[in-house]
């Protein structure tokens, strides 16, 4: 079943999760040199929290088009001065409003800016694009984006306006300032044995070599050499996620058949005696 | 922003297609003021690109009036007009490395690739062309926008259905007259092949190539109707020689059929020998038949390749992210420095005058070749060659001497 759930909530697969708080901890060395940082398309601030690890000396600037999302990455990132941001992403009036509120936070430069997995949602990326460019070459703004390798998998998203691959990511590349680095998300699968009953306490060295990316993380601006790379590792929580499973699956066959229900008396003849499916149902 | 498109006319070609649809979308989604500016005189009605309505056209006399923030040339004859209009930024969107359309020697070939080397910002639809004017010119940025696939048109299928039995349905099209779209070498190869196949060949040329050897020749078509055609049809087959990013074979991906084809440049971009199409050789007619014969036989194979091209398909982007891009690059044009162009609009008049000259001298020469035409075919009837050598022989020079009068006057 294709999981098309786009917020980061804490029933996530863990395999998604972690995704986020990779992109998170790789930028984490730029956000805390930085006095103030932006977090794009901050939803639920899960990955965030997740990926900075200690907390945040500077100004953060939470957004988001959704107002409650803003408001639960509120509660779960730790920095020193929280700023939430109500803005759609394709407005140059509105991203311009982003800029004010980023060059206010931070007046003496030191800047920079997260954008992960929000590229794709927007309707037009031009206005951002061009934002982002702009900040890195005259603000003293460093930049880290990402976007999915949808193209290699077919995959459509209805929540996707656009699709990312490897041809889209050297269209956005030429449009870059020259410097910028571009590193190749890859996925890891893996097992673990550990003695039952005990806590597992070793840690597998990882040999990393070059594969298919799941994602595309993009870094310009001045301080984008402090980007972090290297694995993140979880245990995945089959319990939970067999449960979130269910729950979905289950949910989906509720309410296809409560569907099915309204249409059948929706489409029966107004005299109709009653149908025993919708009884037993 | 205000942008300029300068075309040579509004005639049916991919490229002209291409930078209408750019043009469309700027104008549409993106809020910019875009003119089409042909620059040469029209004789023909244009053909009816989808949008085309919603468009300012204009010829170079009006544009000339005008103040642009970005004017852009899309091929290489546009470029000698481009700076004749008044424009912040001068750029060039580069479909092709359009020297390679024409034969060495030729000025066409020189002046093609004279415009390659022009101080203007470079747009381009395709990595080996941003990848050799890197190379060329790695001082000029080159912004990369991959062209767009209408998806409403070329609506691609939830899934396909496998084709067991049926002859294997090959399209082929382009016009026969140019050289470098292969459509002769399509033609020979599909006559190599032993097994049963179907043959649709897409032309607005008639009468040029064997036709005979095609089931049905059609065209000229609008997009609907190739769509409707790549939908019925299993391999899209293209040997081109030259292509900078050819859209035939992505248009059948999305109606589900693959595709056998040259390694034309371009078709790096999303052919992959063995997953969603087959690569063949050059000047090949009996290898590619064979590669076509593998598909009538082989339907496993035919649906693999089939399915992965409508899943490649399905990851191409829309005229709308493509749009999206070319917004992006141009703004992004428009707010770097514009690249010193001193003596560029002086060497562009010169070449431009050089141009017209080279054409009218080709005119005078077919002029010439068509009054020559009567004395040639004297020259070619019995005996006349006999008596043109016998007119040097001493005693034949004597008996003309008293007609030398008459041929000064008559010849000048």
């Amino acid at each position: 079943m294709p999981d098309w759930q786009e917020r980061i909530t804490r029933e996530t697969a863990p395999a998604i999760r972690v995704e986020h708080d990779l992109r998170y901890a790789a930028a984490a060395p730029v956000v805390h040199a930085s006095a103030a940082w932006c977090d794009l398309g901050c939803g639920s601030g899960l990955g965030a929290a997740g990926g900075l690890g200690t907390p945040y000396e500077g100004t953060a600037l939470l957004v988001d088009v959704d107002a409650a999302a803003i408001a639960e990455a509120g509660r779960v990132i730790a920095a020193r001065e929280l700023i939430a941001v109500t803005a759609d992403l394709t407005d140059p009036e509105q991203l311009a409003q982003v800029r004010t509120r980023l060059m206010e936070a931070a007046p003496d430069g030191r800047r920079c800016v997260t954008c992960f997995e929000v590229i794709e949602h927007l309707s037009t990326f031009a206005p951002l694009v061009e934002l982002l460019v702009a900040l890195a070459q005259d603000a003293d703004c460093s930049v880290v984006a990402s976007v999915p390798n949808d193209a290699f998998w077919a995959i459509e998203s209805p929540h996707h306006r656009t699709t990312w691959g490897e041809g889209a990511v050297a269209e956005l590349r030429s449009l870059l300032p020259e410097d910028h680095v571009l590193v190749h998300q890859v996925a890891l699968e893996g097992s673990a044995l550990v003695r039952a009953g005990e806590e597992a306490t070793e840690v597998a060295s990882i040999a990393i070599g070059n594969g298919v990316p799941t994602h595309f993380v993009l870094a310009f601006g001045p301080r984008v050499k402090a980007l972090a790379a290297g694995p993140r590792v979880v245990q995945a929580d089959l319990g939970e996620q067999r449960r979130w499973e269910r729950q979905r699956e289950s949910d989906l066959h509720y309410a296809q058949e409560a569907l099915a229900r309204l249409e059948r008396a929706r489409d029966a003849p107004a005299d109709a005696p009653p149908d025993p499916a919708d009884n037993a149902a | 922003m205000k942008l300029a498109f300068l075309l040579n006319d509004l005639q049916l070609s991919g490229g002209v297609g291409v930078a209408v649809r750019h043009a469309r979308e700027l104008a549409s989604r993106h809020g910019h003021d875009v003119t089409l500016v042909l620059t040469h005189e029209q004789e023909l009605a244009p053909w009816q690109f989808d949008g085309l309505a919603h468009l300012r056209v204009e010829g170079l006399a009006e544009a000339r009036a005008e103040r642009f923030d970005v004017a852009i040339s899309t091929w290489w004859e546009t470029a000698f007009s481009l700076f004749e209009l008044q424009a912040d930024r001068y750029a060039a969107f580069v479909q092709s490395l359009e020297d390679r359309f024409y034969s060495p020697g030729t000025p066409e070939r020189s002046l093609a690739a004279v415009t390659q080397g022009l101080p203007v910002a470079v747009v381009t639809e395709a990595r080996w062309i941003a990848d050799t004017l890197a190379q060329l010119r790695p001082e000029t940025p080159c912004r990369f926008v991959r062209n767009g696939i209408d998806k409403k048109v070329f609506a691609s299928p939830e899934r396909l259905e496998a084709r067991r039995d049926e002859p294997l349905r090959i399209v082929v099209e382009g016009n026969p007259d140019v050289w470098f779209k292969g459509v002769h070498e399509s033609l020979a190869a599909v006559d190599h092949m032993t097994e049963p196949h179907h043959l649709t060949l897409v032309t607005g040329t008639r009468g040029h190539c064997r036709e005979e050897i095609a089931d049905e020749v059609v065209g000229p078509l609008t997009q609907p109707e190739m769509a409707r055609l790549y939908a019925d049809s299993d391999v899209v087959l293209k040997l081109s020689r030259v292509e900078g990013m050819y859209g035939p074979p992505l248009e059948g991906f999305h109606m589900g059929a693959t595709c056998v084809t040259t390694p034309v440049t371009g078709h790096e971009e999303y052919v992959e020998h063995g997953w969603n199409a087959l690569v063949v050789d050059w000047d090949d007619p009996r290898g590619t038949a064979r590669q076509l014969d593998l598909l009538a036989r082989d339907r496993r194979l035919l649906h693999f390749l089939r399915s992965n091209a409508l899943a490649t398909a399905r990851g191409w982007p829309s005229w709308e992210q493509a749009g999206t891009f070319m917004a992006a690059a141009l703004t992004a044009i428009q707010r770097a420095p514009a690249p010193a162009a001193a003596g560029a609009r002086q060497l562009m008049a010169d070449a431009r005058v050089e141009l017209e000259l080279h054409r009218g001298h080709i005119h005078e020469r077919n002029e010439l070749r068509r009054f020559a035409r009567p004395v040639q075919r004297l020259k070619r009837l019995p005996g006349m060659e006999r008596l043109l050598r016998a007119r040097h022989k001493p005693l034949v020079r004597r008996l003309l001497r008293p007609l030398r009068p008459l041929k000064r006057r008559l010849l000048g």
